[in-house]
């Protein structure tokens, strides 16, 4: 059993860094963060491109640059590191079972706990592509540790199946370390990603990016040697005639991101369904009092400088908690998602003070007009599902709506799909 | 080339071969094990989903069939013999059930026809009842027959573990050695490989896909086989509840297999969706998947795509399909001496125990002299598995080797220690070390701890990381370095 | 739309079409706003109108794709430590599209032996580009604690 511990953050990436460091400057005594992996910065370490930082810093950082910037903070505001080491249960009671090679078996009951344990990648079993079972498929993340942190390159001919960003931010490494990537293959009519990554990771290089596409068989038995790509109709479904092959000697995947909430489980926490993250109020307490949660985990995040910002409340409320044994529970009023909104966090708020909605349209569209409740409405030229969209409310706005119970955002496209 | 002599060749080490080996093994008698692939129980034994039956589960079921014989030899064996090898075995138990009251009947019949053979008694539940046991059956399930008797167990750890305790026991386990040729002598066959000349006295053919073919090179294929191609999917563990028994729907129509059967590790296995094909095409197919999904959607709605973790096909090779139902043999050819095949194809883990004292009592007939070997130890030491521990021996194994103590698969508790010791049991590659210790089978598919396998793989091996395989020659996981493709452009 | 602005960028980037007289969007990146920027191109290749750039930053990053397309790269190179094969490196300021290439294949020639710290020079005025290649993290040298 370890001394006593104020705040234990769970992940050492982006939020699990954020969370500490605040909950520290908020007056946390002990502050540890516990971390599976060989070293600190979650993925940022292999993320070497470029676009971090711009709304935290104001500057245009790599992931590693932006890594250490909390990194170098975190030790010198004495945060506690504890290395290579899994959190394997979690209880309702806030009692944490960790391992590592060191101290082996023990538990740790600290006074909050934060979870940062962000998202992993959704594999190819789960996505039942019909084919071979070949060596040289990788989901992009996996990818992109093997060429940017451990020196190895899986191939030298690939098709990356999913725009999400991280698929094609390795289009671009891949064409950039000598590869030939042939096509990125969408299913739906708009890329999963930013605009950003579109421009500059596949147009700058010519890359291919097919809509509407999808693969419908994997080939080669050993190792991959092409995959077979076909249009699709409305309903997501391979057209028949329009199948096309295409070599290569190696398939990415970057078919989404999933909140990793194994633990979260355990310890009985209501999770959102669509999120696929836990149920959170405007402090990011989870449920389970003492436990709050933010990053990644609770929602898939476009930019690190919201993973970062969202943990920073989590980390401070733990503190609070921590200190004075609870905080008052924010969750007065439910958001919920209404016409064209796939999901609002946080799911509730207190109605008393200042907040921002982090939201995702469901549909893209032109001149789409978002409301909350009728006590805020908002214009935009235009919105995509792969764009969240960030709303402040002030206190005073809310102040009609305090004694609702809940509160309703739609976003009606007045423009069209 | 080498040369190598041997009393018993045993042609593939899958559950069948492996079985034969381990049961030589007891004996003074040269045994020498060949594998074309680089590990053992990756043909069909490696889609088999695990059930240990009687045969008495398919209305198909005759008492004079060769089949049923072997089963029931080998039920009563299966459970002391993962004991000894210390594998998983679990009685889960099998529900056959009904959609509609009017196939009652047939329910009926088999409950008679297996009392009668003194094979214990089967109870008929009605819907409100299995819903207790099961309460995630479809509503449409009208009724079912409960068969306490049905287990599951690994194929793949039981077919590694009777390979490993066969070597313990002095049988010669040759990997990536595959018959290209086989000449007739007098006394001995002289068999060609990749590896070089084997001669032998025995020929025991276990070839399980290619068990024809390798019948052929003698001329000793007096069957014919039609290769079936099964499509089996996995499910999250977050299923695992929904069902804790194996359940299946008696056939609607012949040969329609639907199965939800839980796995020693706790996850689903859903299917067989079943078609003849050509062999070789291991390859899943969208029709094949949605048949199954549509199929295992009968006995448990809830299931749905996004469930589907994994899924792989594999082979049934069934005989005397033609005239109805599959049979299996264990036999001396009828045109060749001292060439025994062995042509089980389904279910061949449930028949493996059996089968292996067959072909032993083959040999003994044929004349092999089998003196018993002093030295035999039936036991093999499983590896630790960290997830189902509990504290005080995850402790004092930590306390033991610090690498228990490091986790490397997230998804599946897999530590850095279980992967050492599957390498040092034999595997060398990525689907080597996941078929002994899982690391990658998880809901992530290996996507946290692939880099890491691979990495530990390459230490332990010591070779080069570029060199480590997936699943064996011409499946390198990252065959390049960053920066070789620029420096070649250079 | 999405047809259209692909093959804007191109032209964007290929001085030969500007020439002609057309109107252009070209996608600014700046920020996640993704603005769709409409110009409108005298023949001679001047701009004569600009809409839909929220911002100045905007405005000029516009321009800039028009005239000299520059990027930030970010690349690896390699080190002598087997635990640290690759060290995370930047270019200390944008450069031309045209040079990316290029130096990536200068960054498979260079092999760092000694610790470095963010910010630290790899490189100097990589492919005449004027720009250094920086160390985007600390690295204590072979043997060293990673």
């Amino acid at each position: 059993m370890v001394s006593k511990v104020d705040v234990a953050v769970i992940g050492a990436g982006p939020a699990g860094l954020a969370a500490a460091i605040s909950a520290r400057e908020r007056g946390a005594e002990r502050v540890i963060i516990i971390e599976r992996a060989e070293r600190l910065g979650g993925l940022l370490p292999q993320c070497v491109h470029n676009g971090f930082g711009l709304l935290y810093f104001e500057k245009d950082m790599t992931g590693p640059e932006y890594e250490k910037a909390f990194v170098d903070k975190a030790n010198s505001l004495k945060v506690e590191f504890m290395l290579e080491t899994m959190v394997i249960d979690l209880n309702e009671e806030g009692m944490l079972t960790v391992v590592n090679r060191q101290q082996g078996y023990k538990k740790i009951k600290p006074g909050a706990i934060v979870l940062a344990m962000g998202c992993r990648e959704r594999p190819r079993g789960a996505l039942g592509i019909p084919g071979e079972r070949p060596a040289g498929i990788f989901t992009a993340g996996t990818c992109q540790r093997f060429v940017n942190v451990e020196g190895f390159m899986p191939g030298s001919r690939y098709v990356v199946l999913g725009s999400g960003d991280i698929g094609m931010i390795m289009a671009r490494r891949l064409t950039l370390e000598g590869a030939k990537v042939e096509a990125v293959v969408e299913i739906m009519p708009w890329p999963g990603g930013l605009i950003r990554n579109e421009v500059q990771c596949l147009h700058d290089f010519g890359i291919r990016l097919l809509l509407e596409h999808t693969i419908t068989f994997i080939h080669g038995k050993r190792r991959i040697k092409g995959v077979t790509v076909a249009k699709v109709d409305r309903d997501l479904r391979p057209i028949k005639g329009t199948e096309r092959f295409f070599p290569c000697d190696c398939l990415l995947i970057s078919a989404g991101l999933i909140p990793e909430n194994e633990l979260s489980k355990k310890a009985g926490i209501e999770l959102d369904l669509v999120t696929g993250g836990p149920v959170v109020d405007q402090n990011r307490q989870t449920s389970v009092p003492g436990i709050f949660a933010g990053g990644n985990v609770v929602q898939v995040h476009d930019l690190v400088d919201w993973v970062s910002w969202e943990a920073e409340l989590a980390g401070a409320a733990a503190a609070s908690y921590a200190d004075k044994g609870k905080i008052k529970r924010a969750d007065q009023i439910r958001m919920v998602a209404g016409e064209n909104i796939k999901y609002v966090v946080p799911q509730y708020i207190s109605g008393k003070d200042d907040v921002t909605l982090h939201l995702r349209v469901s549909r893209p569209g032109l001149r789409a007009n978002l409301k909350v409740g009728n006590i805020l409405s908002k214009r935009f030229r235009s919105v995509r599902p792969s764009e969240m969209i960030i709303l402040d409310i002030k206190a005073e706005k809310l102040r009609d709506a305090r004694t609702l119970k809940e509160l309703v955002v739609d976003c009606k496209l007045e423009g069209g799909d | 080339m080498s040369k190598i002599e041997t009393e018993v060749l045993i042609i593939g080490a899958g559950v069948l071969g492996a079985a034969t080996a381990r049961e030589l093994s007891r004996y003074k008698v040269d045994v020498t094990l060949v594998e074309k692939e680089v590990d053992v129980g990756w043909g069909i034994t490696k889609a088999n989903v695990g059930v240990v039956c009687q045969g008495r589960d398919t209305l198909e079921f005759r008492p004079e069939y060769h089949r049923t014989k072997l089963l029931w030899k080998a039920l009563p064996l299966m459970e002391p013999l993962c004991k000894e090898l210390d594998v998983p075995f679990k009685r889960v138990g099998a529900y056959l059930m009904i959609r509609n009251l009017a196939r009652k009947d047939k329910l009926d019949k088999l409950a008679k026809r297996t009392e009668s053979l003194g094979l214990g008694t089967d109870t008929y539940l009605p819907y409100s009842e299995l819903k207790k046991r099961e309460p995630f059956i479809s509503r449409d399930i009208k009724g079912g027959l409960y068969d306490h008797a049905i287990a599951v167990v690994h194929p793949v750890c039981l077919t590694q573990a009777l390979a490993e305790n066969a070597v313990q026991n002095g049988v010669n386990l040759m990997l990536e050695t595959e018959v290209e040729e086989i000449q007739t002598g007098d006394s001995y066959f002289s068999v060609r490989t990749n590896q070089g000349e084997i001669k032998t006295r025995y020929i025991i053919n276990a070839a399980g896909e290619w068990v024809d073919k390798i019948a052929a090179m003698v001329n000793a294929d007096d069957f014919v086989l039609f290769p079936i191609k099964g499509y089996v999917g996995v499910l999250d563990r977050d299923c695992s509840e929904l069902a804790k028994s194996l359940l299946a729907i008696l056939p609607e129509e012949p040969g329609d297999m639907n199965i939800v059967v839980p796995t020693v590790e706790g996850n689903l296995l859903f299917g067989i969706q079943l078609q003849i094909n050509r062999r070789h095409d291991h390859s899943t197919t969208e029709h094949m998947a949605r048949k199954a999904l549509e199929n295992v959607r009968k006995i448990i709605p809830e299931i749905s795509e996004k469930d589907i973790i994994n899924s792989f096909c594999g082979y049934l090779m069934f005989r005397n399909f033609e005239i109805g139902w599959h049979e299996c043999e264990v036999a001396m050819s009828s045109r060749v001496s001292r060439f025994v095949n062995m042509t089980i194809g389904y279910p061949g883990v449930s028949a493996s125990p059996g089968a292996a004292l067959e072909v032993v009592e083959i040999l003994r007939n044929d004349g092999l002299r089998l003196d018993p070997n002093p030295k035999f130890n039936p036991y093999r030491k499983g590896i630790p598995d960290f997830s189902v521990l509990s504290e005080k021996e995850r402790k004092a194994l930590i306390k033991k080797d610090p690498k228990f103590g490091h986790l490397v698969c997230r998804c599946e508790m897999v530590t850095e220690g279980e992967i050492t010791e599957a390498i040092k049991r034999g595997a060398t590659t990525l689907d080597g070390v996941k078929f002994r210790v899982r690391p990658g089978t998880g809901r992530c598919q290996g996507g946290f701890c692939g880099p890491r396998v691979t990495r530990i793989l390459a230490r332990e091996l010591g070779i080069p990381e570029t060199e480590v395989t997936k699943a064996g020659k011409g499946s390198a996981v990252v065959p390049l370095r960053t920066k070789q493709l620029l420096e070649e452009g250079n | 739309m999405r047809e259209r602005s692909k093959s804007l960028w191109l032209i964007a980037s290929s001085r030969e079409v500007i020439k002609v007289s057309r109107r252009e969007i070209v996608i600014c990146i700046g920020c996640p706003m993704g603005c769709r920027v409409t110009v409108t191109l005298g023949k001679d290749g001047s701009v004569t109108t600009l809409k839909g750039a929220e911002c100045r930053q905007g405005q000029k990053y516009v321009l800039n794709e028009l005239k000299n397309p520059l990027r930030t790269l970010t690349a690896t190179v390699r080190t002598v430590d087997e635990d640290f094969p690759l060290l995370p490196v930047r270019s200390s300021r944008p450069v031309p599209k045209t040079l990316l290439q290029p130096i990536m294949r200068e960054t498979a020639r260079i092999r760092i032996k000694t610790p470095v710290q963010a910010g630290d020079v790899v490189a100097r005025n990589v492919q005449g580009s004027k720009a250094d290649l920086l160390a985007t993290t600390d690295w204590s040298g072979p043997g060293g604690e990673g």
